[in-house]
């Protein structure tokens, strides 16, 4: 093979300068990061809380964190993972499930807080924009939302995930300008189409087209929607199953630790090196057996 | 032309970020504290351009005066002429460190009352007062064995190199 000069050679190594290593994984935004977790000065100690929404390929993750030197504090947490307690069955990542991890994040919080008589939040899921109304007591809790590294179009979920926070009566300040069902040329929320997504009408249509075309593709429903289909739930029937979780969820919105058993033998990470003996016994091992060769 | 003496002038070094260190500063800056009296300590962050101090008071440590959004005020002195005047300077937290120079009193001053307190409930006295290392001790050399060296006489027959 023909002398092929390196690219990347010594000196470029030394001089290289690794990103950090949350940004080298492709997990953290430090510019946002920076912006979402300074606090004034002249506010000292008082923590600056995050309402962090991440969506993974089945699930959804919402925390209410705040940020010190030692690390981030995750307060309450909601996962869309909860939310078959609830009675939703499938579909745990849609714009509707999103709404109801808010949802649940929101009264779990306020519970914990002893703030959820006071901010009981928007009990009608309207689809309009509101905004929790400060109460006689104590103020209302406020949290800044953090989308991480997903593009903020209109429509996406994590801004059904926001709105269920909102509706649950958690003080988060936003423009309704993203929920879906935004129109950009009328410059108004339409709440009824806001509406319909958060009770997952736009999946009972999309459910309903594939019931039509069940003479081409007869498997396509079935690949799509086996969650509900396996649960019994029909295109009609979503919205009300959607008001029903919600519902569940103001009902009794506490986390349920699951029972972890100890394993057995405690797993051991770091690669224990051999004692000397050890060593020597392997050494004397492996001597045997080249003079045995040998000797053959 | 002449060289110029204007505000970031002859900080080419001084303001530069050190080797493998630029781009992104890490979050403990923006999450400290800083308290009015605290002491601090100056070190600008050429990374960040708002609030620099001036270069003069780079290195310098001074008092927290005033605590603002993002910025704190600290009062430093500075020689001028046959004086020094007290100056009261504004610098973003980014150029700010929280100074160590208070720690080792600090820490010295809560050992001496812990001291105090046990040595007044047994009702002895105790010297409080640091002592600077004073010269080593002295010490007796016992088993040692003398070896008196002198020089063979030179041997001018032999010792010449190369014959003679």
């Amino acid at each position: 093979m023909a002398f092929i000069k390196p690219n990347k050679t010594k000196a470029y190594f030394k001089r290289f300068q690794v990103k950090y290593k949350r940004r080298r994984a492709g997990k953290t935004d430090y510019r946002a990061r920076i912006r979402l977790t300074t606090q004034d000065k002249n506010k000292y100690n008082t923590p600056k809380y995050r309402l962090v929404v991440r969506f993974t390929n089945k699930d959804i993750v919402a925390q209410i964190t705040y940020a010190t030197l030692a690390g981030d504090i995750v307060l309450t947490s909601a996962y869309a993972h909860e939310l078959p307690r609830y009675g939703l069955k499938g579909g745990l990542t849609n714009y509707a499930a999103a709404y109801c991890t808010g949802l649940l994040l929101a009264r779990r919080h306020l519970k914990n807080f002893e703030l959820d008589q006071e901010y009981v939040g928007n009990e009608q899921a309207t689809g309009e924009d509101y905004n929790v109304e400060e109460g006689e007591g104590k103020r209302p809790f406020r949290a800044l939302l953090d989308v991480g590294l997903v593009r903020t179009t209109t429509g996406n979920r994590v801004f059904g995930a926001l709105k269920g926070a909102l509706d649950g009566g958690l003080d988060v300040p936003h423009s309704e300008k993203r929920f879906a069902g935004y129109s950009k040329e009328d410059k108004s929320l339409n709440a009824e189409t806001h509406r319909k997504y958060i009770l997952g009408g736009h999946i009972a249509d999309y459910m309903r087209v594939l019931q039509l075309l069940k003479e081409d593709e007869p498997e396509k429903y079935q690949s799509h929607f086996s969650g509900f289909i396996k649960a019994g739930v029909e295109a009609d029937n979503l919205a009300e199953m959607y008001t029903s979780v919600h519902a569940a969820i103001r009902a009794d919105p506490t986390q349920q630790k699951t029972e972890k058993k100890a394993p057995a033998e405690k797993r051991k990470w770091k690669i224990q090196k051999l004692t000397y003996e050890e060593r020597q016994a392997a050494l004397v091992k492996r001597l045997n057996a080249v003079n045995g060769d040998n000797d053959e | 032309m002449p060289a110029g003496h204007g505000l970031r002038s002859r900080t080419r070094d001084l303001f530069s970020r050190p080797f493998r260190h630029k781009g992104y500063i890490p979050l403990t800056t923006y999450l400290r504290t800083f308290k009015v009296g605290q002491y601090v300590d100056i070190k600008v962050n050429g990374a960040v351009h708002k609030g620099m101090p001036h270069k003069f008071y780079h290195g310098r440590t001074g008092i927290v005066w005033n605590v603002t959004k993002r910025a704190v005020g600290v009062v430093m002195n500075k020689q001028v002429g046959n004086r020094i005047i007290q100056k009261r300077l504004h610098v973003r937290i980014e150029h700010v460190q929280p100074s160590r120079c208070r720690e080792e009193f600090l820490e010295r001053r809560k050992s001496n009352d812990l001291k105090k307190a046990e040595a007044k409930a047994k009702g002895e006295t105790v010297n409080l007062k640091r002592q600077p290392a004073g010269p080593r001790a002295g010490f007796v050399l016992d088993s040692s064995t003398l070896e008196t060296v002198t020089p063979i006489p030179y041997d001018v027959v032999n010792d010449l190199k190369g014959g003679y």
